[in-house]
């Protein structure tokens, strides 16, 4: 097993090879031929065989596209995006509404909760984890107690809790797969994002307490948004002028209806707002017109 | 693409853990086979998740002559 660890805009890819070689997560569309590239040089010729989504946000499945179309390779995704992929609804797939991009790919088998599979030669079983996204996996492997965590536990948090931004209940779910995770015996932890670890109680006990603010007050967790919505966006671009964030953000249906529903900013004021937050922590920083990624 | 703040770091530094190099520019550039974002190799990305602090601040120290390289003024 091979963790390439991306950083925040492509999710982490683990590679495993065994009696079949298997890829889960396929990082961001622009990062594709680099994702394709790693593969390629860890594989050493052999084909990739599967490919595995935790679950179909743009950072976690943009290679799909890419490696179906150079390898031959079986696609399992989770089974209650099967629909949607099928006709590729993007309406109800989360690109647009993100304002992320996405290359069109197809799928052969679907994952469901509770369903076991088999990764680089070893027993995984697949966890439902809603939160982050109502059809997310984790994927656990009790035999040598890792679990691949997707974005519903990082080292130092999780990710957004996107249905909460449209009104539908996220916060209850995100609690219950913590608590999940908790009844697992697990020595390692391979996030969606940013280094594997190996402190799980560390981990959700941070989570918890972020949790548990977020959810104390939803404007939080619509402010939280907004500034991973701006930073995603800067990471793809790297810099964005400034006097452009207002008309980019809006045009993000996520960021209108979080405003809508929790803000009611003017949409200059809430960008003005979410470039100070990213340069205030370090994650962007003004240079002349335009705001520069950090970090 | 023009790229935002490389991150830095000096390999010989041991107050903390080498950090990852990636700035989520994640292109390579053909003609140097090196990533436009953090300067390492394909071999080097695909290694990092699996190297020691040691064989990190290697790769470091790597990237640091790289860009002496590639950015002299």
């Amino acid at each position: 097993m091979q963790v390439f660890e991306r950083g925040w805009l492509s999710s982490n890819n683990i590679l495993f090879g065994g009696e079949q070689t298997a890829l889960v997560d396929s990082g961001y569309l622009t990062h594709a031929p680099q994702t394709l590239a790693l593969v390629q040089h860890a594989l050493q010729g052999r084909p990739l065989d599967l490919l595995v989504n935790t679950h179909l946000h743009s950072d976690h499945c943009g290679g799909n596209a890419l490696l179906q179309q150079h390898y031959d390779c079986r696609t399992m995704i989770p089974a209650s995006e099967a629909d949607k992929v099928r006709d590729w609804d993007e309406d109800a797939l989360s690109f647009i509404a993100t304002g992320q991009q996405c290359a069109r790919f197809g799928f052969d088998a679907t994952l469901a909760p509770d369903q076991p599979l088999r990764l680089g030669g070893m027993d995984w079983q697949a966890l439902g984890a809603p939160g982050h996204d109502p059809h997310s996996l984790i994927l656990y492997c009790a035999a040598e107690r890792i679990l691949i965590s997707a974005d519903a536990l990082w080292e130092n948090g999780f990710g957004v809790i996107f249905p909460e931004l449209d009104g539908e209940s996220g916060f209850g779910e995100a609690h219950a797969t913590l608590e999940l995770i908790a009844t697992l015996d697990v020595r390692l932890v391979i996030p969606g994002h940013g280094a594997p670890f190996a402190d799980v109680g560390k981990a959700l006990a941070t989570a918890f307490s972020r949790l548990d603010y977020l959810a104390a007050d939803p404007v939080r967790n619509a402010q939280n948004a907004i500034k991973v919505l701006l930073k995603f966006l800067l990471l793809e671009r790297q810099q964005l002028a400034l006097d452009k964030v207002a008309i980019l953000l809006g045009r993000m249906p996520v960021v209108r209806t979080s405003n809508q529903r929790f803000l009611q900013w003017p949409m200059d004021e809430l960008a003005e707002w979410a470039m100070a937050q990213l340069v205030r922590v370090g994650a962007a920083e003004v240079r002349g017109a335009w705001l520069v990624n950090q970090g | 693409m023009m790229s935002g703040q490389l991150i830095l770091f000096d390999p010989q530094d041991t107050s903390m853990a080498a950090p990852s190099p990636c700035i989520s520019v994640c292109e390579m550039d053909a003609r140097s086979g090196l990533c436009d974002g953090c300067q390492r190799t394909i071999s080097e990305i695909v290694g990092w998740g699996s190297a020691g602090d040691a064989a990190r601040r290697t790769i470091w120290r790597a990237i640091n002559q790289r860009r002496d390289a590639l950015f002299d003024d």
